[in-house]
């Protein structure tokens, strides 16, 4: 307990001085390498007195300030042992609300030194409000912190130091150095220096963003061994090695069953002619078994597994023609040569499937393989959706042009008072007309049918409504006084005056409308239950509960699903930005 | 003499039918649908699918339908849709345990007439007699049988006999048998101490009981103490009782051996499946699980040195002692399983019956596990058969289908002996309910948020409230839903009167009149839609949210009810919603403002490659929110071997100071950074809004600021962000409702199952879409619907407040 005003200078307190210290001494140490090496490379126009001075003070600083921080007590600090020499780092492990306090502070201080520095006495005044205000907000975050205890802690550990990472950090050292040297020299010149930076910051960031992608559609081309079970990440897709082989105790057929393509082989013969086929190809009808006439059939090759095992203690390379019921394989020996032919039977852990580096395609044909029976693998998903799309955009180009022109063209008792309660709506959360929603669309009779996810849109949204009117309300009066005095109704004059004029508004809000219905997961959520009448984004979160286990499959069809969407994007992408920028909202 | 005048009457009235049918069998000789959901129909139910063919082909009048994705058993807010929306399915397959739930909502069709009229002339007719009690009961509810029992899971130890030898040693140093299992809870505990192994890290290496890893839940527990969650008259719930909070006690002392549980938690979701399974590779010396998993222990394990008994029970029991002096049972085990049902509303009940009828004969169950069987062995595997309700089939499933390998049979035999000590869940409305309290419950005591009693006690409260809402229905007057109909629609004729008397009272020209006349015209859709899908709606909610309505019985006036129970009895619940959301966007909005202004910034300098930068940050926010979410969910898996992210987080953070990776998605801290990091994906969107916004400052404010020696700072904080303004408010107050109404995300996460780690995903909306289409709970969700509204309306009104004192608006907002 030491007595500092009868209050004890916690341990905690301590370690962060120490880590700021730590902190602080390694941006000196920085600052000394720069001044050493711009002196050492001289450039133009630079003190070399003020440089001697950099690197001696914050030479210095550096020195007491990092051994300053190496005395905190290792007790408390969690340190991660790593034996060598470390590149060391310093971190304090706290929660949100320590920092918080930690910058409120920082904040209080900066305050502080603007007050005294403060030129005229308003300006002094309004920062030393400040400082009062950062104080209470620094306790009060403390306060926060200190309820929960034992939650502040220092993180001593380090990059452990080979010479590759000694190499590296003085590489990325001066390079960084040479960087910001030859930087600060084109800024001043030409500006380059700021494009360089940007245009690295977009690089880089743009990839980040599209790890994401990238990992989704290299996923959909993996085995799901290399996915589920694997016991490391990587970004290579494997495939194993597949051979043609013409069994002559089990022949291979292929016929035609529930309008399909499908390879079997023979398990019985049936007393009126026929044969019973077990199908093993497409695998998502493995194990399903039907008649045909022999005639109907043609025998075609098996495709199975390259491996590679051992036989007699010698290696061999060959095919794995059977799998038993133990789970060993019955592997025929194609090299070396002299055992060419030779089958025997194996361990399932002591064969291994060849693989090759390459693109597994299948898991598209499967995954859409494995979707129920009647939707046609996929094809009535995108039937479905391609409904909502259509309808739901003609339903609210229609519908809002015709309400947006009567909103800003026409004069009519009741305008405003309409027009705000329109706005009003906006703001509605969706939720408060959800229930009695579908109770009205259950009174006529339309759950489990597309109806209650595009009728709504012939209804005119607020905010397309909104939309229009503003773009209407740009067109020149004239060109419409102009139709009306040649005899034009009004219907005649919004269809043959008004909509060419606001054509890009209405394409921005057909291609809004018709990403909202791709995107719709909350109406077929609740109004659908029939596979035939799913749309597509219900049907991904569907295949996610149900084959989840096959991620390969499951980012297959995900790939699938997002696929059309960024097509359209690419097709349409003047009239996405267009139309955001109109919309004044984001994608979303 | 009496019976005969009555059959002939029934002769005479079936006479005209028949000659119908045959008629209507001559125009047109289609086949009658049943539509079957939760059947699956894939690799492992290739038995199921013979014996759906086997039975159309003994019924040619009938083809079998079957969904299995997104219907049945696994999704019970789709079938209580299908049933309330009048389009159920025929069959379903249900979890037995909430047969009676369901029943009692009037959501499935009783059976016993149907039994009653078959049982004496078909001997395949499903009655009591040829089931296990337990099974049974549990699929009976007020003493009328809703739906004909399935497949029969019970639990039972299963121990790893080589980690057991290899560790005989340190067993016999602490005083324990290493050549027989435990048989009590106490020793449990003791050989889970010594089996139990720790890295240097402090992480767990081998767990050697995990009290809920494989499948017993509190159940198994409570009832080994003989506590029940229910009492005998089914009207209060008893989740807390001193044996309940007990076993609850055992469970958390299981998990403090093991580190705490959520370092189990954490142990169990590094964890791999099939060959790699931690039973199977030794990395859980013993856990309590169903007789399903015999198949894949048979599949993944043949080297497997395994052994079955009954699972320990507590000392007392054992001992017949203290309260257990008088008790019969030794051990017990728990039961539970699938069950065949036909839902009300159903339009082929026949059928239905008839296909139910063929699944629980031993004819269809030959068929299907010979098919089954000869499946298995053709893809080289061996069938493992289930433990069923039916007693012969369990029979059957000895004598001609058990496996040769003795481990696996001695597994199976084992649970065929448990069957006649088996417990069931306590038949009731709540059935749903108690459970997921129940799971609540475990979590948050084991995770010691709160202590055994109090999680007990909160669950016991939450489920009592529902029991006396059902028993208690009688005493709120039933309304009548004609009457607000009637006086909505008649407020919505005064009001087109009022306003029709506005118009006539106007004093303007008839030119002005003909375009008022086709301003209506034009407004009509609108119109129309504000009424029937925005302002009826929205009185009707406000209506319901002062009743009790389930669609399916009648509403009832139960007055400020709903609301009470909202702000006071689940104020907890409430809060903990608003606080995720206000989380989410609190943080979420800023951050995605920021990102995607940063980014525009950045852009609105560099000219060259705008197209393919624009591109490439904008595409991430066009994807589809569910496969976002679906992505994003197998990025962040927390396992550092398939997760994205954890993957690198290890090779690189952890590599270089130690510090693991998080759990993301599955611990309650990192779930909704989780989703903000999701929606920071998709921050392109905003960019795109931001440039425009950027490119639309009039470039002569910069000039003068230039000229003025402002340097690029200043111009940024005076000029940049002040033009912006509109811009940022406009985002903020729709990102703000739109972030109250999280609900895509919360759901493809959670699967529609529960709300996250100590639901830490539970949002506003998310609540309402359970009580209301899982439940039906039309009044409450309703009033929560108004909760929603008043709030997303004050943070409106207070934005358009704050917005005088910071939106820069030059004259028009």
């Amino acid at each position: 307990m030491g007595a500092y005003g009868g209050q004890a200078l916690t341990p905690e307190l301590l370690y962060i001085l120490g880590t700021l210290a730590t902190w602080v001494g390694w941006v000196l140490t920085f600052k000394a390498a720069s001044a050493t090496f711009r002196y050492l490379f001289k450039s133009p126009g630079v003190n070399l007195s003020d440089l001697q001075r950099g690197m001696v003070l914050n030479g210095l600083g550096a020195g007491a300030l990092l051994l300053l921080g190496a005395l905190i007590p290792k007790e408390l600090g969690r340190t991660v042992d790593a034996a060598g020499a470390r590149f060391p780092l310093v971190w304090v492990l706290m929660p949100w609300s320590g920092w918080a306090a930690v910058a409120c502070a920082g904040f209080a201080i900066l305050r502080a030194f603007q007050t005294f520095t403060a030129i005229t006495s308003e300006e002094q005044r309004k920062k030393l409000i400040g400082v009062p205000i950062w104080l209470v907000l620094c306790a009060y975050f403390w306060w926060l912190t200190a309820q929960q205890p034992g939650t502040v802690s220092v993180f001593r550990g380090g990059i452990p130091m080979s010479l590759n990472v000694a190499l590296g950090i003085v590489a990325l050292a001066i390079a960084t150095l040479a960087a910001m040297a030859w930087i600060s020299r084109k800024t001043t010149s030409r500006g380059y220096g700021k494009t360089v930076a940007s245009h690295a910051a977009l690089l880089i960031g743009s990839l980040i963003f599209g790890v994401p992608f990238a990992w989704l559609v290299v996923t959909s081309f993996k085995e799901d061994k290399d996915i589920a079970n694997a016991t490391a990440l990587h970004w290579t897709p494997y495939i194993t090695v597949m051979d043609k082989y013409e069994d002559p105790d089990e022949p291979n057929f292929q016929g035609k069953f529930q309008n399909s393509v499908v390879e079997g082989s023979i398990i019985a013969k049936l007393p009126d002619g026929r044969v019973r086929i077990d199908i093993n190809k497409p695998m998502a009808m493995r194990g399903t078994t039907f008649e045909a006439f022999p005639i109907e059939l043609k025998q075609v090759p098996k495709e199975v597994p390259e491996v590679t095992g051992t036989y007699n203690s010698k290696p061999v390379k060959g095919i794995a023609i059977k799998e038993m019921e133990d789970g060993s394989r019955k592997v025929l020996i194609q090299s070396p040569p002299d055992l060419k032919g030779t089958v025997y039977t194996a361990l399932a852990k002591d064969v291994e499937n060849v693989r090759k580096v390459g693109l597994r395609w299948q898991n598209f044909t499967d995954a859409l393989d494995y979707l129920p029976p009647d939707t046609q693998k996929g094809l009535v998903y995108l039937k479905n959706t391609m409904i909502l799309v259509v309808m739901s955009v003609i339903g609210t180009v229609v519908s809002c042009t015709l309400v947006a022109y009567a909103f800003s063209r026409m004069q009519f008792y009741g305008q405003n008072f309409l027009f705000l309660v329109l706005l009003s709506t906006m703001m509605l959360p969706g939720a408060v007309t959800m229930l009695p929603g579908f109770l009205v669309f259950r009174t006529l009779g339309w759950i489990d049918t597309l109806y209650p996810l595009w009728v709504p849109s012939f209804f005119a949204g607020a905010f397309n409504v909104f939309l229009l009117r503003q773009f209407f309300g740009s067109i020149p009066m004239e060109l419409e006084d102009a139709a009306k005095i040649d005899g034009c109704t009004y219907l005649g004059t919004l269809w043959s005056v008004m909509v060419p004029q606001i054509k890009p508004a209405l394409a921005a809000i057909s291609i809004f409308t018709a990403m909202g219905a791709w995107n719709n997961f909350f109406g077929p959520l609740i109004f659908i239950s029939s596979p035939d009448k799913m749309p597509v984004a219900y049907a991904v979160q569907l295949y996610n509960s149900s084959r989840g286990g096959e991620p390969g499959l499951l980012m297959a069809f995900t790939t699938m699903s997002i696929i059309p969407v960024v097509l359209l994007f690419f097709l349409a992408q003047r009239y996405f930005i267009e139309g955001v920028t109109l919309s004044g909202l984001g994608g979303r | 003499m009496h019976s005969m005048a009555r059959r002939c009457c029934r002769w005479l009235l079936l006479l005209p039918l028949l000659l119908g049918s045959m008629s209507v069998g001559w125009t047109a000789p289609e086949r009658q649908n049943i539509v079957v959901w939760g059947v699956g129909l894939g690799p492992d139910t290739k038995g199921d699918e013979a014996r759906i063919r086997a039975f159309e082909k003994k019924f040619p009048q009938y083809r079998v339908k079957v969904l299995s994705m997104g219907a049945g058993a696994m999704d019970p807010q789709k079938l209580m849709t299908a049933i309330v929306g009048r389009v159920p399915p025929d069959v379903i397959y249900q979890d037995r345990f909430t047969v009676s739930d369901w029943a009692s909502r009037g959501a499935f069709r009783a059976l016993d007439d149907l039994i009653a009229r078959d049982a004496p002339t078909d001997p395949s007719t499903p009655t009591p007699d040829k089931y296990y009690p337990a099974p049974w009961n549990e699929a009976s509810y007020g003493g009328k049988v809703y739906a004909i029992p399935d497949g029969s899971d019970d639990r039972v130890l299963y121990y790893n006999t080589k980690v057991f030898a290899e560790n005989a040693d340190k067993l016999r140093a602490a005083g324990l048998d290493p050549d027989r299992p435990p048989r009590t809870w106490s020793e449990v505990l003791a050989y889970s101490k010594v089996l139990t192994k720790f890295r240097k890290d402090g992480t767990l290496e081998r767990a050697g009981f995990i009290p809920n890893y494989g499948n017993s839940w509190l159940y198994l527990y409570a009832f080994q103490n003989n506590s029940s969650f229910l009492t005998p008259d089914g009207r209060t719930c008893t989740l807390y009782s001193e044996p309940a909070e007990e076993a609850l006690k055992f469970m958390i002392a299981g998990y403090d051996i093991l580190g705490g549980y959520a370092e189990a938690q954490k142990f169990q979701s590094a964890q791999r499946g099939n060959a790699d399974d931690p039973f199977i590779i030794g990395n859980v010396a013993m856990k309590i699980d169903g007789d399903w998993i015999i198949s894949s222990l048979a599949r993944y394990g043949p080297n497997l040195e395994f052994k079955t008994v009954p699972a320990p029970v507590p000392d007392d029991r054992y001992y017949k002692r203290g309260r257990f002096k008088d008790e019969k049972d030794q051990f017990i085990t728990w039961i539970g399983g699938f069950s065949y049902a036909i839902p009300a509303g159903a339009r082929n009940v026949e059928g239905a019956w008839e296909f139910m009828k063929y699944v629980a004969s031993e004819d269809g169950y030959r068929i299907a596990m010979a098919a089954q069987r000869s499946w298995e062995a053709r893809r080289g595997r061996i069938l493992v058969p289930k433990i069923m309700a039916r007693k012969s089939f369990n029979e059957m499933n000895l004598n001609d289908f058990a496996p040769k390998d003795p481990r696996f049979a001695d597994a199976l035999r084992t649970h065929v002996s448990m069957m006649p000590f088996a417990r069931i869940r306590p038949a009731t409305p709540v059935a749903q309910m108690l459970w997921d309290q129940h799971v609540r419950a475990i979590e948050f005591a084991c995770l010691k948020n709160l202590s055994p009693k109090d999680a007990l006690k909160q669950g016991q409260d939450v489920v009592n409230r529902e029991l006396d809402e059902i028993y208690s229905a009688d005493k709120y007057p039933v309304v009548d839903l004609k009457v607000p109909a009637i006086i909505g629609t008649m407020g919505a004729v005064i009001g087109i009167v009022l306003f029709v008397a506005g118009y006539k009272r106007q004093r303007i020209g008839l030119l002005g009149r003909t375009e008022a006349r086709w301003a209506y015209l034009f407004l009509t859709p609108w119109l129309v839609g504000f009424f029937v899908f925005t302002l009826g709606p929205m009185l009707a909610s406000l209506f319901f949210s002062f009743t009790q309505y389930n669609v399916l019985s009648d509403a009832r006036w139960v007055g400020v009810k709903n609301y009470q129970e909202l702000f006071h009895d689940e104020q907890g619940l409430l809060k903990k919603a608003f606080l995720n959301v206000l989380y989410l966007g609190g943080i979420g909005i800023p951050l995605g403002l920021i990102t995607g202004l940063a980014i525009a910034l950045l852009l609105n300098q560099a000219v060259r490659g705008m197209r393919y930068y624009r591109t490439a940050f904008y595409l991430p926010s066009i994807v589809p929110t569910v496969a976002t979410a679906v992505l994003w969910i197998f990025i962040l898996n927390a396992d550092p071997n398939r997760g994205l992210i954890n993957g690198i987080w290890h090779s690189t953070i952890q590599a270089w100071f130690g510090t693991p990776p998080p759990g993301w998605l599955s611990v309650e801290q990192w779930a909704k950074p989780s989703i903000l990091l999701m929606g920071l994906w998709g921050a392109g969107g905003g960019m795109i809004l931001w440039l425009a916004g950027l490119k639309s400052i009039p470039t002569t404010l910069y000039e003068a600021a230039n000229i003025d020696g402002a340097n690029p700072r200043q111009a940024f904080w005076n000029i940049t962000l002040p033009q912006l303004t509109p811009l940022i408010f406009f985002n903020t107050v729709m990102g703000l409702i739109g972030s109250l109404q999280t609900f895509e995300v919360a759901y493809v996460i959670t699967g529609g199952n529960g709300a996250g780690p100590s639901d830490s995903l539970l949002t506003p909306v998310y609540h309402l879409f359970r009580n209301g289409f899982a439940y039906f709970k039309m009044g409450y969700a309703s009033a929560l619907a108004w909760v929603i509204f008043f709030i997303a309306l004050a943070l409106t009104a207070t934005q358009l407040l704050l917005a005088k004192k910071w939106v820069h608006t030059e004259g028009k907002l």
